[in-house]
């Protein structure tokens, strides 16, 4: 099979014994992919899986630190979009929004169960063959593209939010603490956390309008 | 709670961290607040920015080898059951069934996953194949001549256009694939309702001069369709794409509810 990607573009034609179903695959939305994938459709979820996994393990590894429990994260994330598709509803909010949100709650559930029992020793797994290990050779480049690209604009906008206001966003959005937990962890009072919230999402939302974001 | 204090919730809300009682005040205050709703859009736009925060990592091969076996396991798992489900046995037949029950589960299991090792690719490349083909189903057309038509319609230059359900039925949704210099484009429907007999849904260019037939849209028991829209003109000659409801066999302007209208 050869590649032909265009990442900054919306074509990409691969060429091979599929290439007609693959071309329009690619261009279909994630919200028609997922009323796919309702219907029981593998290859539709495998499209999401290559267009989201590597924010959805981003995710995941930022919140519990783990690779390993991140990748179960990652596939549970998956495995419960294929088993409740039909529960997503496009005019409630994007299909990103819906997938990103199952997996923060999984990776924040893990991330408390982790915190709550005695620190447990690392083991490694010698039965993984190298080749297990390696990077996925089919993940879609022009979405990796697009997923390096989306990173540098919120990075750069969250890194223009004051320390304190971008903390607070952090702390309630990866890992799930309440405004009273925050007021707790940084010693400010409840009214500060949610005056930094409000002017840091708002800062946030300005820097993203001005580099022009498309989530 | 006084109003003060639920606007103080909103950007908790929008970063969902919030408890479950302070996420069913905000629910209400902003059920009777619609002012207080593009507040949380702004917020929620923000707020929904912020995976991509996370430097992306590449998962690993395993990761997907594994939820893809899963999946076509479970799938397998959904087709046996359906299948068994539409079965009507004789009591005879249940008779035998029983005798032979546990061993012929026993080996379907052994066989089902020694299936789905060896066959996790082939069960992909069909499951790639289907998600067209539901589609085109709908359109009573051979894959084959189908397969050309996309091919012809999905040039480098294509652009994607998100199409939106009016008022009539907001669940619908969907895309129109075309390049604008060409004659042709794909169109994908879904979360269209089913008519009552008599009633079709017919498909609209529409430019300075009016609306114009773009072809019969049909649609499945789920609210999907799929159209090889062609027409006299470039597509992007024209400046809206409607589907009206029409009576069986078409209209020549439209007379029905207008379900689907967005700009192109």
């Amino acid at each position: 099979m050869t590649r032909d990607k265009n990442v900054t573009g919306v074509s990409i034609r691969i060429k091979n014994e599929s290439s007609a179903l693959r071309v329009t695959s690619e261009q279909v939305s994630d919200e028609i992919l997922a009323s796919q994938v309702a219907r029981g459709n593998g290859a539709a979820l495998e499209t999401l899986y290559y267009r989201h996994a590597s924010t959805v393990l981003a995710v995941s590894l930022k919140v519990i630190g783990d690779q390993a429990a991140a990748e179960d994260v990652l596939q549970e994330t998956f495995w419960r979009v294929w088993r409740s598709a039909s529960t997503y509803q496009p005019q409630r909010g994007s299909f990103t929004g819906w997938l990103f949100r199952i997996a923060r709650n999984l990776a924040i559930d893990e991330y408390r169960r982790r915190n709550v029992r005695p620190p447990q020793m690392t083991v490694t797994d010698d039965a993984d063959s190298i080749l297990d290990q390696v990077a996925d050779p089919d993940m879609d480049v022009a979405e990796q593209a697009q997923s390096v690209f989306k990173n540098r604009q919120v990075r750069d906008a969250l890194a223009s939010l004051p320390r304190m206001q971008r903390q607070v966003i952090e702390m309630a959005y990866f890992y799930g603490m309440t405004r009273q937990e925050i007021a707790e962890a940084t010693g400010e009072a409840l009214g500060t956390i949610h005056t930094r919230a409000r002017l840091g999402l708002q800062k946030l939302r300005e820097e993203l309008e001005r580099v022009e974001f498309e989530g | 709670m006084d109003q003060r204090q639920i606007e103080e919730l909103l950007p908790f809300y929008a970063l969902d961290a919030l408890t479950e009682e302070e996420r069913e005040l905000v629910e209400s205050y902003l059920a009777e607040h619609p002012e207080a709703r593009a507040q949380i859009e702004e917020m929620s736009g923000a707020a929904s920015s912020l995976p991509y925060s996370a430097l992306p990592v590449e998962p690993p091969r395993r990761a997907k080898e594994a939820l893809m076996a899963r999946v076509a396991a479970d799938a397998e798992a959904r087709a046996r059951a359906s299948k068994h489900a539409s079965r009507q046995p004789s009591r005879r037949v249940m008779r035998f069934e029983n005798i032979f029950q546990a061993f012929s589960m026993g080996v379907a299991t052994v066989a089902i996953v020694w299936a789905v090792i060896l066959n996790t690719q082939l069960a992909q490349l069909r499951n790639e194949v289907s998600l067209l083909g539901d589609a085109l189903i709908a359109q009573s057309n051979s894959l084959e001549q189908i397969n050309a038509k996309l091919t012809q319609t999905t040039p480098a230059g294509a652009v994607t256009i998100s199409l939106k359900g009016t008022d009539v039925q907001p669940d619908a949704y969907g895309q129109l694939i075309a390049d604008p210099n060409s004659q042709s484009a794909v169109l994908v429907i879904a979360g269209l309702g089913q008519l009552e007999p008599g009633k079709i849904y017919q498909v609209w260019l529409i430019d300075g001069g009016g609306p114009k037939s773009a072809g019969i849209l049909t649609v499945d028991a789920n609210g999907q369709g799929l159209l090889i829209l062609s027409s006299e003109l470039a597509i992007g000659e024209f400046n809206s794409l409607g589907i009206s409801i029409e009576p069986d066999g078409g209209s020549e302007q439209p007379t029905g509810d207008i379900v689907v209208l967005s700009d192109l």
